[in-house]
């Protein structure tokens, strides 16, 4: 049971893992195949059928024909019988006439069928004979079975079994085989009635040549036998007499006419019998139950032949077939894999038989509707990556702007005029560049002059504490860069790193490329931090407190860059504790006219 | 690619299954079209110098070549037992092309010798006698049908001597059935005496071992008048015409049918390496009284020759 339940558990898996094509094609042949060996089992049990009737039916016809013949000699045999006693012996009187011309004369009439005619007395004595007219000197008639049967019932013609003629004096010992035909006979001797015997020697040879051509077919005989089993004629009689071959004539003595199965010496036969009206005596035919197979040895090799050309025919058809329902299904469900692995601009066609057709309309419908939201989705996602960049730039505006603006108040209210004015200027000049028509991506001189105006203006309000220096070295000339992402991080630098500055504080901002990048650096001499808390500045997770020295600042600018220019670029800080802060801003080296792309992606 | 070298490959198995079919449809028949046309000859090559005491022998012989599909050349010497003649003619008859020989050897011995290269490719199944090398021997068991012989002889006897008609020369089977009723008469006492002919005074009993030396004794007694007590071999019906006239006390007697039909299926067999063994041949002494008992009549006259009369 567990071994059932393993393999169908095995198949099951197999066929999950199979192709829709193999499953058709083994579905189609296996059905074909348990189809045709179906038709070819009933076929060939039909054919056996009717071969076995047809057989059967041959063998009723032969015998039947067969009989006739046989019992047309033996009727032949008997008119003589009757010639002999109703003409000759009924008519004579043995004291007076002699038998012997008679007999002689019906024995030249029909030599070729007989071998002897005799009278015998009651006692056994020969009255007459011919053509051998003496018998041996021990000879005794009455002791033989066709004597006893014609004595014991007076009123039959008796037919007895072949045997050796042995009472006849015959100086060539021929020994011939005969059937005795004998019956009781009433002779007159002297006026007075006495029984008799009349005997007529048929040649054995004259039923032999009436059963011998006939023929049943395909290896089967004929025999006969009398009542008894005992065998009359056989074609390979003397082979049975001298135990080199049995035959089954006992057994066949039992069957009634008609039609028999039987099955001797391992070889199952079909046994046809016919008793004959007279004589008791019965026509055996016998066809062997394989005598059409055995004539035709190749039918199984042909048979299995056939049957695996069939059934790969079959197979090899169906494997077509099925690649043909099945290649529109296999083309759709390579297009969904395509449509999965992200490629854009897969065709979904539209082919096969009407469902699948309507399946693969549904799914290029579906896959329509998707690109459709997909392309919402993008464009809602642009539309909220530009109002995120918005916020962020304006988180930067009025927090300078305040302090700025608190400054030139501070300067005017002290009379510091020339600087106010200086401040003021730098300032309007900062918000030109902040503004730049509303673009987020300008030459990277201008993010510079940027920034030099806003430490300017910072320079200012701390009253020279720290010194500046901003440098765009070789290669990075009509760069582009996303505006105001220095200011925050200068602004940080003054903050934290200058705070504690007297008059030596170095703030040093460097512009330079590596390879296909535009690295900008932010570097000052202040205080530093440790590394844990440098990297943490940068971690979105980390709860926004607005406090000076947040780091604030600083994260908006990476968040600015990495959703600008995507995973890569952004900032990275390096610091210890007394020695200053690096802050490092990456981004790509854009020209001029991906500046200009960019741009318009953005709108 | 992978897909148009499948499909020839699948082509190709079609192919070949298709004309696996059709030749497994033909060449069966071709075959044994071939095979049926193939009658194998077989040479047959008696002692004797005709072939009337083996008439019913060579009736069987036909009936095993008429099943098996051979065609028999009976051959006889010009003088009896001239072995030479014998190899001389067998070997003329392997040039000539037989399948197999079938010989009731003169010499088994000398026979042997000569035939010794051919019998490889050439089987040879001898009657009555055994040689070797052979195929096989189609006899009875000759020395126990000498001992039955002289036990039938024993059963009748009263005093006096036995002849003892030694006519074997150097055929090894009647030597056989000679020596072992010489040794079974010897340890009943009875006096034994070996002659080559039967004397022109035989005593009163005389024993031969082969049929027509049998038949012969038989034929004297009688043209002569003489009342000796006769027992010889065969089942000839000249033979048994002698039993039944009451010239021959007994006869050991086998189907001579039987063995002619053995000798030639197994000949065949041998030349078509089917094989098989061969026992002795049943034999059973007969005596006048049993002629004509059914059983005996059947194996004593074969119904074939009778019926071709």
């Amino acid at each position: 049971m567990n071994f059932f339940r393993r393999l169908a558990a095995q198949w099951g898996e197999r066929y999950r893992r199979m192709s829709i094509q193999m499953v058709l094609s083994l579905s189609f042949t296996a059905v074909a195949a348990a189809g045709m060996l179906l038709m070819s089992v009933s076929m060939i049990w039909r054919f056996s059928s009717a071969n076995e009737q047809l057989v059967a039916e041959n063998s009723r016809r032969v015998l039947a024909q067969a009989n006739l013949n046989l019992d047309s000699y033996l009727r032949r045999m008997m008119r003589i019988s009757d010639t002999v006693y109703y003409r000759s012996i009924k008519n004579m009187d043995l004291a007076e006439d002699d038998l012997t011309g008679d007999l002689s004369l019906l024995y030249e009439e029909n030599r070729d069928d007989l071998v002897s005619l005799a009278v015998f007395d009651g006692e056994g004595s020969l009255v007459s004979a011919v053509p051998l007219t003496s018998l041996k000197r021990d000879a005794a008639p009455e002791e033989s079975d066709w004597f006893q049967a014609a004595a014991q019932s007076m009123e039959n013609l008796h037919f007895s079994t072949p045997h050796v003629q042995n009472i006849f004096d015959d100086p060539d010992y021929p020994y011939r085989w005969v059937v005795s035909l004998s019956r009781h006979v009433q002779l007159t001797r002297d006026g007075a009635t006495e029984g008799g015997v009349l005997l007529v020697d048929m040649s054995f040879s004259g039923i032999e040549q009436v059963c011998r051509d006939v023929t049943l077919g395909s290896g089967g005989y004929l025999y006969l036998i009398d009542g008894d089993g005992e065998l009359i004629y056989h074609p390979r009689q003397q082979l049975i007499y001298t135990g080199l071959l049995a035959e089954n004539n006992r057994a066949a003595a039992e069957y009634r006419d008609g039609s028999h199965q039987e099955k001797f010496q391992g070889q199952t036969r079909q046994v046809t019998v016919k008793t004959m009206g007279y004589t008791g005596w019965k026509l055996v035919g016998v066809a062997p139950g394989v005598s059409w197979f055995a004539a035709s040895p190749q039918l199984p090799l042909f048979g299995l032949t056939l049957l695996l050309f069939s059934i790969f025919l079959m197979a090899f058809l169906n494997f077509l077939i099925s690649a043909r329902i099945s290649d529109p299904i296999l083309r759709l469900e390579r297009s969904i894999r395509e449509l999965d692995k992200g490629l854009a601009n897969v065709k979904i066609e539209e082919g096969g038989c009407y469902e699948v057709q309507r399946l693969s309309h549904a799914v290029a419908s579906m896959v329509s509707t998707m690109r459709h939201l997909m392309d919402d989705i993008i464009r809602q996602e642009g539309e909220k990556r530009r109002s995120e960049l918005e916020v962020l730039q304006s988180q930067i505006n009025p927090h300078f702007l305040y302090n700025t603006l608190d400054s030139v108040i501070w300067m005017t209210e002290s009379g510091q005029r020339q600087e106010a004015i200086q401040m003021v200027t730098s300032l309007a000049r900062l918000f030109r560049i902040s503004l730049s028509r509303g673009k987020s991506i300008i030459p990277l001189a201008d993010e510079l002059e940027h920034a030099r105006h806003y430490m300017n203006i910072q320079q200012i309000r701390f009253k020279n504490k720290f010194t500046t220096e901003i440098e765009a070295r070789p290669g990075t000339e009509g760069l582009y860069t996303l505006k105001l992402i220095i200011q925050p991080l200068l602004e940080n630098a003054i903050y934290h790193g200058m705070a504690s500055a007297e008059d030596d504080g170095v703030i040093r901002v460097t512009a330079y490329r590596e390879g296909e990048d535009l690295l900008i650096d932010v570097e000052d001499n202040g205080l530093g931090m440790r590394p844990e808390v440098a990297s943490s500045l940068l971690d979105g997770e980390r709860p926004e407190v607005r406090t000076k020295g947040s780091g604030i600042g600083v994260r908006n600018v990476h968040q600015r860059v990495g959703l600008t220019f995507g995973e890569g670029y952004g900032l990275a800080i390096f610091s210890e504790p007394d020695e200053g802060t690096l802050v490092r801003i990456r981004l790509p080296a854009l020209d001029r006219e991906e500046a200009e792309r960019r741009r318009e992606e953005e709108l | 690619m992978k897909t148009e070298k499948s499909r020839l490959i699948q082509i190709a198995i079609l192919a070949a299954l298709g004309l696996a079919a059709v030749l497994s449809l033909v060449l069966p028949q071709i075959l044994r079209g071939e095979r049926e046309e193939q009658l194998l000859s077989l040479s047959v090559m008696l002692r004797d110098t005709d072939s009337s005491s083996w008439t019913v022998a060579r009736q069987g012989m036909e009936q095993a070549a008429d099943e098996l599909g051979a065609e028999l050349r009976f051959l006889t010497l010009t003088a009896a037992n001239d072995s030479g003649e014998q190899e001389a003619l067998l070997l003329r008859e392997i040039e000539d092309g037989a399948a197999a020989l079938v010989v009731v050897p003169a010499d088994p011995g000398a026979l042997s010798a000569a035939l010794d290269p051919w019998l490889v490719v050439c089987p040879t199944v001898t009657l009555e006698s055994p040689m070797e090398g052979a195929a096989g021997v189609v006899s009875p068991d000759n020395a126990r049908l000498g001992q039955e012989l002289a036990g039938a002889l024993l059963e009748d006897w009263d005093g006096g001597e036995v002849l003892l008609l030694d006519t074997a020369g150097s055929c090894a089977g009647v030597a056989a059935r000679l020596a072992a009723a010489e040794a079974a008469l010897a340890a009943a006492g009875a006096p034994v005496r070996r002659e080559p002919k039967l004397p022109e005074e035989p005593p009163r009993w005389v024993m031969a071992f082969e049929p027509p030396v049998t038949q012969r004794a038989a034929e004297r007694r009688e043209a002569e008048g003489r009342d000796f007590a006769l027992y010889g071999v065969g089942s000839a019906a000249a033979v048994t015409a002698q039993l039944e006239r009451g010239n021959l006390a007994a006869t050991a007697a086998w189907s001579d049918y039987a063995a002619g039909y053995l000798a030639v299926r197994r000949a065949v067999n041998a030349v078509r390496g089917t094989g098989g063994t061969l026992a002795p041949l049943p034999f059973f002494i007969l005596r006048e009284e049993d002629i004509y008992a059914p059983e005996n009549q059947k194996l004593l006259f074969p119904i074939m020759s009778s019926s071709s009369r």
